[in-house]
């Protein structure tokens, strides 16, 4: 039926182990129950109560992305949980995605080990690309490097926690390479390029000017060695500016994230606010959380200052808010009130002490005095599916009534009594209307006394009257004659008095 | 039509699904902030039209839900905010009461809902991000479903499949359970917000309708989970309830904070098909008859409860 992978840590944590034996008998308890319902279901054989879509790939992956944050890391699983089912997230695929992240509950550890070893060995062949490539400042080694930014783009995509290394280092290299062509290389070929100037120029002062085409070679070479420090130049240039660009992008999923982790704080702060408070004044979940969510949006409105007519009006003249963002209704003037008084500390002054467990633990419970009556949704589908079957829904009818009580105390999970023809289990007819004064007596309980107040008493005694009568109705159709009621009435009458006697005893 | 005026805040009121003329109201002290609670039984006489009160339960601190059983004519839940579950039993007097008190919950106790096709058990919901399944005969729960990471605020069996139910929390998801599973078997994130209420549309078992603090009602096809089928604005604050029709498959009726209960088509354009606005504080609690077409109840932190048929005024004498 549903595929459930095993479930989560959370889930089971707070049952007790008797539970898991429960839920077993009720497994095996309710097996026949479960196939005949769901194959005669009109819905596919699988319960239309189960998700039943594939896992979606993407939704993992980002999952697992939430996960790995460091900040993220360090929450309770259940928020981590929560979080990603507001978002969308099937079981399944929240399941799938705390399997790929490293977490410390063991289960996942095996699984992760190896993920962990490949990612570091990627990300260790990206560190030793990146510094051997980029201490090189030729124009050839400036390609290769422009190349490896991109790849450690490719792999940030899936361990973007160690890409941030390899885009740190990068960075550092390329600003490292940037400053060191400019204070020392740039200073050192000019230098150079002066004292050949220089020498060119003793050499000329010297030497006659029958050597012109060394100074000129010199010229030559110098602008060459000025072109290729340029050409250097640019290309740590470009460096830099792909480092920038990396950058952005990462700030940019660092800021994301923080969006995220706001929406996370800000739910765990509303958590710890409420349940700082003690019980006794803690009891201000729904108005609170109005409140708290009021702040987030912004939307500020003063409580209401009183009950008021002219307060109500505002009300309800205003406006309706937009929908989809909650404010704050205006509380009565006594609420406020109250709600202080608790925050002090204080006690309204109006509570009584009472003791409301119950007298008689044993109490037993009560026989049922009717039988259930059928659902008018139910109705619908009895009468059609169920046409033929008359006659063996009035043997269930005595059954039920008879049994109910055995039945009902049975383990939770048996039910013996099934019409079998009927699509789903629909509670039995009330019995036939054999006696039509009887069931006007049932429509209408004796009226009882106006002005004073019924009490239990008068209940129990009409209640047992209009059973009293039910049960003469069944007596007659079992038996089917007329003489023995008033035979059986009295009988009865002195029973039921006697029932009485005993539960007021 | 007839009112009743409870001396606390009222939180919940739920139609009795044996007696036609029968309802019980939740309601908390100081509203539902620190105090006692009382659960009220009432009785909608047909003679003059007024709403008695048949019984009245008091409990030590406030009570934000309850439950008929299904089973027993006269057994009620009750959801208290210390963090237990009790069992009324109507046909017995105030001092025999309650008959059973089930304290596991941790939290507050915000809803409870029994099941309508098993008829043996019922689920509550709770601010300690639990839900529990429990059956009236025994002492203790049978399940706990914890994956929410907030409170639940509500949980609603579905009415054909007697063991799928769905939860709502204030983590912004719509979970789907199945008691047979581990887990749950499906996340809906149905809002950017907290998700106060949710129920079941009971002709058709796939769509579910989610209130949150958006102030919107989003509908939605559990096969087709990603896309709300409509959603329905027009609550001016918070919605706090929201309940399926039993008679008719588009109709829902909703309370919400902004002191009105509304009635929408979800299949029509314009949904919005009524509008009460007879509370005159936050509308905390509404309810749909099952035995009777069009009937309607709520209550608020008024202290009122109003019991009136579609297409009437609340408010009417």
């Amino acid at each position: 039926m549903a595929t459930q992978s095993p479930p989560s840590p959370s889930s089971t944590a707070g049952n007790p182990p008797t539970l898991a034996a429960e839920t077993s008998q009720q497994a095996t308890g309710v097996q026949q129950d479960g196939p005949p319902e769901a194959a005669e279901q009109p819905i596919s054989s699988p319960s239309v109560f189960v998700n039943s879509e594939p896992m979606r790939e993407e939704q993992v992956q980002n999952a697992v992305k939430f996960l790995s944050h460091p900040k993220v890391r360090g929450s309770p699983v259940i928020y981590r949980r929560s979080f990603l089912e507001k978002k969308g997230l099937t079981k399944e695929e929240i399941d799938e995605a705390f399997r790929r992240v490293p977490d410390p509950p063991p289960s996942a550890q095996a699984t992760s080990a190896n993920q962990d070893g490949q990612v570091k060995s990627s990300s260790s062949n990206i560190q030793s690309q990146a510094p051997t490539q980029a201490l090189q400042p030729q124009p050839a080694g400036a390609a290769p490097t422009a190349v490896s930014p991109a790849s450690t783009m490719m792999m940030s995509r899936f361990h973007w926690y160690h890409a941030v290394l390899a885009v740190g280092l990068l960075a550092a290299s390329g600003a490292g390479t940037a400053v060191f062509i400019k204070k020392s290389l740039i200073p050192r070929l000019k230098s150079w390029i002066r004292k050949v100037v220089l020498e060119e120029e003793d050499d000329s002062e010297n030497k006659s000017i029958a050597k012109p085409s060394l100074a000129e070679e010199a010229a030559a070479a110098a602008k060459a060695a000025a072109a290729a420090a340029s050409d250097v130049a640019k290309a740590s240039q470009e460096l830099l500016n792909s480092k920038n660009e990396e950058r952005r992008y990462f700030s940019e999923l660092m800021n994301l994230l923080d969006v995220q982790l706001q929406e996370m704080k800000s739910m765990s702060n509303s958590i710890r606010k409420l349940e700082g408070p003690s019980n006794n004044s803690g009891r201000t979940s729904l108005v609170n959380q109005e409140d708290h969510r009021d702040s987030v949006t912004g939307v500020k409105q003063p409580y209401a200052n009183g009950k008021a007519d002219f307060d109500m009006q505002s009300v309800r003249s205003s406006s309706p808010p937009a929908p989809g963002e909650p404010s704050v209704a205006p509380h009565p003037k006594s609420y406020m009130e109250i709600m202080a008084m608790v925050q002090r500390g204080e006690k309204p002054p109006n509570i009584r002490d009472i003791n409301d467990l119950p007298p008689n633990p044993n109490q037993q419970l009560p026989n049922p005095r009717l039988a259930p009556k059928a659902k008018p949704w139910e109705v619908g589908q009895a009468q059609i599916a169920s046409g033929q079957v008359i006659q063996s829904q009035r043997k269930n009818v005595k059954i039920t009534e008879v049994g109910e009580d055995e039945i009902k105390a049975g383990p939770y999970g048996v039910r013996t009594n099934e019409p079998p023809v009927q699509r789903t289990w629909v509670p039995p007819q009330p019995p036939p209307v054999v006696m039509p004064e009887a069931a006007e007596a049932i429509r209408r309980p004796k009226p009882s006394g106006p002005t004073e107040q019924s009490t239990s008493h008068q209940l129990a005694s009409q209640a047992s009257e209009v059973a009293d009568e039910l049960q003469r109705i069944t007596k007659i159709s079992e038996v089917g004659g007329i003489e023995e009621i008033k035979g059986n009435g009295s009988v009865q009458n002195s029973s039921e008095i006697q029932e009485e006697q005993e539960t007021h005893a | 039509m007839p009112v009743f005026k409870t001396p606390f805040n009222g939180y919940s009121v739920k139609f009795s699904p044996f007696y036609e003329s029968r309802l019980a109201v939740a309601t908390a002290q100081n509203f539902g902030i620190l105090g006692n609670g009382r659960v009220h039984v009432l009785d909608l006489s047909p003679a003059a039209p007024a709403l008695t009160e048949l019984v009245a339960f008091d409990t030590a601190d406030g009570v934000y839900d309850l439950a008929w059983s299904e089973s027993h004519d006269s057994l009620l839940i009750a959801a208290v905010a210390d963090g237990s579950v009790k069992i009324y039993d109507t046909a017995l007097p105030p001092t025999a009461n309650p008959i059973r008190s089930l304290h596991e919950h941790t939290r507050e106790v915000h809803s409870a809902d029994y099941n309508p096709t098993r008829r043996d058990s019922f689920i509550t919901s709770s601010w300690d991000d639990t839900v529990k399944l429990w059956t009236v005969d025994r002492p203790t729960s049978v399940r706990t479903f914890k994956e929410h990471a907030y409170c639940v605020y509500n949980a609603t069996w579905n009415p054909r499949h007697s063991d799928v139910f769905c939860s709502a929390s204030g983590d912004c998801t719509l979970r789907i359970w199945d008691v047979r599973e581990m887990g749950s078997t499906m996340i809906i994130p149905a809002h950017e917000f907290e998700i106060l209420a949710c129920d079941w549309n009971k002709y058709d078992d796939c769509l579910i309708a989610s209130a949150s603090v958006d102030k919107s009602i989003k509908i939605w096809d559990v096969r087709n989970y990603r896309v709300p089928i409509a959603v329905l604005n027009g609550h001016g604050y918070a919605v706090r309830k929201v309940k399926f029709s039993p008679h008719k498959r588009n109709l829902l009726a909703s309370c919400s904070y902004d002191m009105t209960v509304c009635l929408w088509d979800f299949m029509v354009e314009d949904a919005l098909v009524g509008r009460y606005d007879h509370h005159t504080e936050f509308a905390v609690g509404v309810d749909m008859s099952v035995l009777v077409e069009g009937l309607l109840a709520s209550t608020g932190w008024d202290e009122l409860v109003y019991v009136w048929q579609q297409g009437m005024d609340p408010r009417a004498v």
